[in-house]
């Protein structure tokens, strides 16, 4: 893009600086829109699983609810607690909300689409998401509410938790595709099951690296059935308990974006991000972006899907599952991929 | 001059966190402010080129650490007026050790002019090959030239891990809590229910 | 580099690794009733990389041969020795603790796995010949000793050792980090040769003040004056196995440790660490004389005791020849004979119901109720106070002969009277065990591993251990020799 705005007569730094912005928001204002009508998918997909109908009062089947909710907290009072610290108060939701956009930079949707080609890549993931934890401490904290606070310590305790395992989850996909750019983690799956499946699930020893990245990809983003930082019947809201208005919609967009992008990791670690399911010519006529937002959009139904079965866990089940279970396990593939490897010889010889 | 305007934003911002880092009356603020100046580190990192080391900033310290950090000390009810007379009580052994690490501070610079740090052996026959990321060259040296020291170090953190639980970790008497998953899993309508057709007035039998 | 050759060097610390994993893993099904079998399968452990070690001794080696891991560490004759003294305190320790923690109902099978992975650091230690293996090495040793020291978690006394322990430990590595930074920094390279090529020309004041700070974090640990406060608190509150350990292992591989840094990477500037060495040593000899004399608890004394042997070993030290050297490892090694005696004596005092006595009043009339126990005290504190035929006396022959030879006359001499102070103390032990009313209270005590040890203890410092001394004095030539390259 830089390139074009050189084009139009700007010298390089200026172009690179408009090319970046025009990026951001290119990437902004699809992702807030694709946000609104998530939550509308995630209702309709409730009232489908209990057998009721959903939001379908605004516009042609509900198409307009999110942008009535969006108007109705857009218009309330932000009400700031009198005790609560002011400051920290305010900042917790720009922060959840910037965070959960900034890790979209290094998202490839389609083969060069992307806006930062950074080499690690998948590593900034990792770090960004362990700010996000931040939002909710800071707002648990700051609320100076009994509540908030409970909230604040289970998430900081559960988000901790949960990253160690995906952290290693993480090393077994990079050690098989040899790289921490994104893009090639993606192309290292090209043919990767007999030649034609496209997607490292289709690998008896990454398969079940993908089941646990996927439940902790729930717990990451403390959705059903590990949403006990706003586990309503005891929390009442959790760290949102004291927030209204604006800043209650930043907690809801960036807790949105955040699911929305662990489902494009999904995609882009197992699933072969924008190629098409099978490695035949044919499916390669199907934009690339096309078959990333498919995959993306089937992961959020797992989501919703899941949130519309499954029940809620104890917290001391929560912590469990995540050190006696999900961390053993990812270590003991972490060790058995990378022997694997090793004996087959997938790195070369050593020097 | 991006890079220029860059690197004096996050100079700037390191040091004035660093600064509010010990000005701010509030610990909970100290904490965040430290967080700031951590992440604005990352940033100066990813500019020098160092961006494995910088990722792994703010992984370790900001997303791990720091939270524990913050987490201890919302937790605790730190008093700063009791602080503050301490403050006072070891002022002159503060001032020793800020000193101490001045003259740390003059004599790093001083040593800029002791030339260049060679990354290979003593002699430097066995440089890393710089023309790979830093990634790659970090993982090369970590798992062939320095591969005792790395293998130790982990030694190290397995040593804290058995001491932390040594020491903390109580054979709890009850079973309270205790949930065997399996047992749970396996049990079936058969076993774990009855049925029984009483009449009336008779009541059940437990 | 060849890596099987460089893994081959690092026989011994390859079996302690393997076997401190298995152990684990042993320790964690196995539970509290694997105790025992951790504890002897230890030992055996710390055997077998002891008898890997001797080739080395006895072929004397040292060089680029011995070198591994493209120089960072060293399995030369002078590793080797450290490694064998180190490898045997670590033995006897194991062997006593089962008796003392089991009558608490505190054995765990952790705690020989914690001291086989601290001797595992202490062996690294001892052979680092860079400074990334050095605090590598020493941060092993550390963080296991920190927990080692408040095991017993229940004991106020024991939580106290290891939390201060842990903090002055901490601050002493952070001295010791400046330290190698600067000398990093101003040297630019981390590894011992390279230091010494550096500074073949002269010391920079950088890297002179990062062997100051290296020094002072090297002094914390082998707890030379003034680096010393720590000691008598963390010895008295420790559990007595684990002071045993403290006392003798550790100690013997900070000093080889100390004498590495000193001899080989700043070898070249001897002048401008000797001045330091020389404060530390009659600082250490004298503070360890006068502080002990008030005091009335007997591992307390010992500590003080162990501060003024430190300063005795560092005068070996100050020499900075191959002699001093090897007067040092052979003070050293009578030193550790010493301790680990006298703490498994005082160990085996116990009042009929099986607490440990620990002051000068439960010992009163000792030699009419534990005569055995008070004539191997007797023995023991003879030796430390250097009275003749006794080996005590010899080590410290060794050492002032060896100053006297480098040209440190005053030294010697201040060291010489300064031993009179310690006498003292050590000859109050025998008084009151010998010339006091029996007060009774020490009774019962002792098992068999406690009875062994003490009893060769006493013999090896006894008039038949002076046989000894001639291979002892062989060995440490060879070791001390493997400091000095090119001589």
């Amino acid at each position: 893009m830089t390139e074009f705005f050189q084009s139009l007569g700007m010298n390089y730094e200026w172009a690179w600086f408009v090319a970046t912005i025009a990026g951001i928001l290119l990437i902004a204002f699809p992702l807030m829109l694709a946000v609104a009508y998530v939550i509308l998918i995630d209702r309709k997909v409730w009232a489908a699983i209990n057998l009721r109908k959903g939001p379908n009062v605004v516009g042609p089947f509900g198409l307009l609810q999110s942008f009535a909710d969006g108007l109705k907290v857009f218009l309330q009072e932000t009400i700031i607690p009198s005790a609560a610290n002011k400051g920290i108060f305010i900042i917790a939701p720009i922060i959840t909300f910037t965070v959960a956009l900034a890790a979209w930079a290094v998202v490839p949707f389609a083969d060069g689409v992307v806006l930062a080609d950074i080499n690690v890549g998948l590593l900034y993931i990792l770090a960004i998401s362990s700010l996000s934890v931040y939002g909710v401490v800071m707002a648990g904290w700051a609320s100076n509410s009994k509540y908030p606070f409970f909230s604040a310590m289970r998430a900081a305790a559960q988000m901790i938790s949960y990253e160690v395992s995906i952290g290693f989850i993480l090393v077994c996909v990079v050690l098989w595709a040899g790289s921490w750019n994104l893009t090639e983690i993606v192309e290292a799956q090209r043919g990767h099951g007999f030649g034609i499946v496209n997607g490292f699930y289709f690998n008896l020893l990454l398969f079940p690296m993908w089941v646990v990245f996927f439940i902790s990809s729930l717990a990451e983003t403390q959705r059903v059935p590990f949403d006990l930082t706003e586990a309503e019947s005891e929390l009442v809201a959790g760290y949102q308990t004291e927030y209204s208005s604006m800043a209650f919609a930043l907690y809801w967009l960036g807790e949105y974006a955040n699911i929305l992008l662990m489902c494009a990791l999904n995609t882009l670690l197992f699933f072969g991000g924008w190629l098409p399911p099978v490695d035949w010519a044919p499916l390669y006529w199907v934009p690339g972006i096309i078959w990333f937002l498919l995959k993306t959009l089937f992961f959020f139904f797992m989501f919703s899907w899941v949130m519309a079965t499954v029940p809620r866990y104890r917290y001391d089940q929560l912590m469990r599952l995540g050190w006696k279970i999900f961390l053993p396990m990812s270590l003991i593939f972490v060790f058995v991929i990378s022997g694997y490897l090793m004996a087959t010889g997938h790195f070369g010889n050593p020097a | 001059m991006i890079q220029a305007i860059a690197f004096y934003l996050f100079a700037t911002m390191v040091i004035a966190s660093g600064v509010l880092t010990i000005m701010s009356r509030n610990p909970v603020h100290s904490v965040l402010w430290l967080i700031l100046a951590f992440f604005n580190a990352a940033g100066l990192m990813v500019l020098l080129g160092a961006e494995f080391i910088a990722m792994l900033l703010v992984v370790v310290y900001v997303g791990a650490v720091a939270v524990l950090f913050l987490f201890v000390v919302m937790m605790l009810d730190v008093d700063m007026a009791e602080l503050r007379a301490g403050f006072i009580k070891n002022f002159p052994l503060g001032i020793a050790i800020a000193l101490v690490l001045l003259a740390e501070l003059v004599l790093g610079i001083g040593a800029l002019g002791a030339g260049p740090l060679e990354l290979g052996t003593a002699s430097g026959a066995n440089a890393p090959n710089l023309a790979n990321s830093n990634i790659e060259n970090i993982g090369a040296l970590l798992y062939s030239k320095y591969i005792f020291v790395f293998e130790a170090a982990g030694l190290i953190l397995l040593v804290a891990m058995i001491g932390a639980i040594v020491l903390t970790h109580r054979d709890l008497k009850t079973t309270r809590g205790h949930q065997n998953i399996t047992k749970q899993v396996r049990r079936n309508p058969k076993e774990a229910t009855q049925m029984k057709q009483p009449t009336v007035g008779e009541g059940v039998e437990l | 580099m060849d890596y099987a050759t460089s893994f081959g060097l690092i026989i011994p610390e390859l079996v302690l690794t393997g076997s401190g994993l298995v152990l684990l893993m042993i320790a964690a099904f196995g539970g509290e009733k694997a105790s025992r079998l951790v504890s002897i399968l230890a030992a055996v452990a710390l055997g077998a990389a002891g008898s890997l070690t001797i080739p080395a001794l006895a072929n004397g080696a040292g060089g680029d041969a011995s070198m591994a891991f493209y120089g960072q560490i060293s399995a030369d004759a002078f590793s080797a020795f450290a490694k064998l003294l180190v490898y045997a305190a670590a033995i006897g320790c194991l062997m006593i603790a089962p008796g003392f923690f089991g009558q608490r109902r505190a054995m765990k099978p952790e705690y020989p796995v914690l001291v086989l992975f601290a001797t595992l650091g202490m062996s690294i230690m001892v052979s680092a010949t860079d400074l990334m293996t050095l605090y590598i090495g020493l941060e092993l040793n550390s963080l296991a000793a920190y927990v080692l020291a408040s095991f017993l978690r229940n004991d106020s006394r024991s939580a106290e050792a290891g939390l201060k322990y842990f903090v002055l430990g901490a601050l002493a590595s952070g001295i010791l980090l400046y330290g190698m930074s600067l000398t990093y920094g101003f040297t630019g390279t981390t590894s011992f040769a390279g230091i010494r090529a550096a500074q073949e020309a002269g010391l920079s004041t950088g890297a002179l003040f990062g062997l100051i700070f290296v020094l002072a974090g090297l002094a914390f640990k082998i707890s030379a004056v003034p680096f010393h406060m720590w000691t008598p608190d963390v010895y008295q509150g420790a559990p007595t196995p684990v002071t045993t350990f403290f006392a003798t292992a550790p100690k013997v591989a900070a000093v080889a440790l100390t004498a590495r840094v000193a001899l080989d990477a700043f070898g070249s500037q001897a002048d401008a660490w000797r001045q330091i060495v020389i404060f530390a040593a009659l600082a250490s000899i004298i503070v360890g004389a006068l502080g002990a004399i008030g005091q009335n608890n007997l591992k307390r004394l010992l500590a003080y005791s162990s501060i003024n042997n430190v300063g005795f070993i560092l005068i070996g030290l100050a020499a900075a020849t191959v002699e001093g050297a090897s007067a040092m490892l052979f003070y050293l090694t009578t030193y550790v004979v010493m301790s680990l005696g006298s703490f498994v004596a005082v160990l085996m005092l116990r009042n009929g119901e099986g607490e440990n006595l620990e002051t000068f009043e439960d010992i009163a009339g000792l030699s009419s109720t534990r005569p055995g126990v008070a004539l191997c005290l007797l023995a023991l504190m003879f030796s430390l106070a250097g009275i003749p035929p006794l080996l005590g006396f010899w080590a410290k022959v060794e050492v002032f002969n060896a100053a006297i030879q480098a040209g440190l006359v005053p030294l010697a001499v201040i060291g010489i009277a300064a031993s009179v102070i310690g006498a003292f103390y050590y000859i109050k032990f025998v008084k009151v065990m010998y010339f006091e009313e029996p007060v009774g209270r020490a009774t019962k005590g002792g098992s068999a591993a406690h009875w062994a040890i003490l009893i060769i203890c006493t013999l090896l410092i006894s008039p038949l251990g002076f046989l000894l001394t001639r291979g002892l004095q062989a060995m440490t030539d060879t070791a001390a020799a493997g400091l000095f390259p090119g001589v």
